[in-house]
């Protein structure tokens, strides 16, 4: 039995594009597991809001608990930098301006660097 | 001779996969969707997919480590499997005085539920010292007597010549064995591989009373374990089963044809 035959083998093949499979996928998460979570603030009208207060809720065991709270900037940009968790929910408020509902966010793995495709809409003030 | 259209057996069959399938299905569509099962009317389609709730199951216990447990621990039974009954199918397939006991004993083993069984085997365990280790947990199942007759008709069906050939050119028992009879009987072995694979791999019971640190449970264990402290679980639930499951289907899926060539083998002797 040659080695071609050995290695052409749904045997190895299979078990050998699993393996393969796994550690690519370790090196992208070895390599995108910043605790990165990024997204923006605006009004009811759609406009940045700036120094708007966003909370960042991590899931622990049965519940969310807040973890860590930044304040958005000139183009009501936020940025968390310590995410640990890969199930997370963000809320924003600012006061005259509303609050946000609590986004819920899903991850693929623990601490995954991610941008908010829709931004965080501040509603309900006064 | 009269032939009958193939059509309606072709159809048949494939009415009974497709029933046979409905509920892998099912668990695959709500391990991505968390449908709750009583929804009325059921969606066929999943809606709105996603793979969240794997992930949930891989952070909610140490799935790894179960995983790690589970894969050592079916390795050890199917090689102590391939091995062993490679062994006493071999001697059951030669003719020695009190085989017809011996094989009257083993199928009559075989009516004596592992429960009835299981205080001798945790005691026996237990003077070897190997309660809490993955030869312990494998230990009890690195023989099946099923899978010893799986062997016994593939080295049933070799040529005696073939033996009393190898005998003359010098070749010890134990050759014999692994240099004639194993490479003959490749889905007798695709058999013992998915049978013990399967077996280890869903046993519950037994690692359940053997185990005693949380670092050695397995895969059923750990769902036990999940099921114990989540609530709202549809989802993970069933993403838990199939990562459970998958592992079990891809072996069964690879080796198919042999398992299949394997219980069948000896069938259609005289």
């Amino acid at each position: 039995m040659s080695w071609r035959s050995i290695l052409l083998n749904r045997f190895v093949l299979v078990p050998g594009a699993i393996v393969v499979a796994v550690v690519l996928w370790n090196v992208y998460v070895a390599t995108h597991n910043n605790g990165i979570v990024t997204g923006r603030v605006v009004d009811a009208a759609g406009h940045p809001v700036a120094d708007a207060t966003v909370g960042l809720w991590i899931f622990n065991f049965t519940t969310y608990e807040e973890k860590e709270r930044v304040k958005t900037d000139a183009d009501g940009v936020f940025r968390f930098t310590n995410n640990p968790s890969h199930k997370i929910q963000i809320s924003a408020e600012k006061p005259g301006v509303g609050r946000s509902q609590r986004l819920p966010v899903f991850l693929y793995f623990r601490s995954q660097d991610t941008e908010l495709a829709k931004p965080l809409r501040l509603a309900g003030a006064g | 001779m009269q032939r009958y259209p193939r059509w309606p057996i072709h159809l048949a069959l494939m009415l009974a996969g497709f029933v046979m399938l409905v509920p892998f299905y099912w668990v695959l569509k709500t391990s991505v969707s968390g449908e709750n099962i009583y929804a009325y009317p059921p969606s066929i389609v999943p809606r709105g997919a996603h793979l969240f709730y794997y992930v949930d199951v891989w952070y909610s216990i140490p799935f790894a480590r179960y995983f790690l447990n589970s894969v050592a621990v079916s390795a050890i039974a199917v090689a102590g499997n391939v091995v062993f009954n490679a062994m006493a199918g071999y001697a059951l397939s030669h003719g020695f005085r009190g085989k017809d006991v011996v094989l009257l004993l083993f199928l009559s083993c075989m009516m004596v539920p592992f429960q009835a069984t299981i205080i001798p085997a945790y005691l026996i365990t237990g003077r070897l010292g190997l309660l809490d280790s993955w030869l312990g947990l494998a230990l009890p199942q690195c023989s099946t007597i099923i899978c010893i007759f799986v062997f016994k008709a593939s080295f049933d069906a070799v040529p005696r010549s073939l033996i009393d050939a190898a005998r003359i050119d010098g070749l010890s028992e134990w050759r014999i064995i692994w240099h004639i009879m194993m490479p003959l009987s490749k889905a007798a072995i695709a058999t013992n591989v998915i049978l013990a694979f399967i077996w280890s791999w869903n046993n519950f019971l037994w690692p359940l009373i053997m185990t005693r640190s949380a670092d050695m449970q397995t895969l059923p264990l750990g769902l036990a374990r999940f099921l114990s402290y989540q609530e709202d679980t549809t989802g993970a639930l069933y993403a838990f089963c199939i990562m459970v499951l998958a592992p079990g289907l891809l072996l069964f899926l690879l080796a198919q044809k042999e398992f299949i060539r394997g219980l069948t083998s000896g069938a259609t002797k005289g």
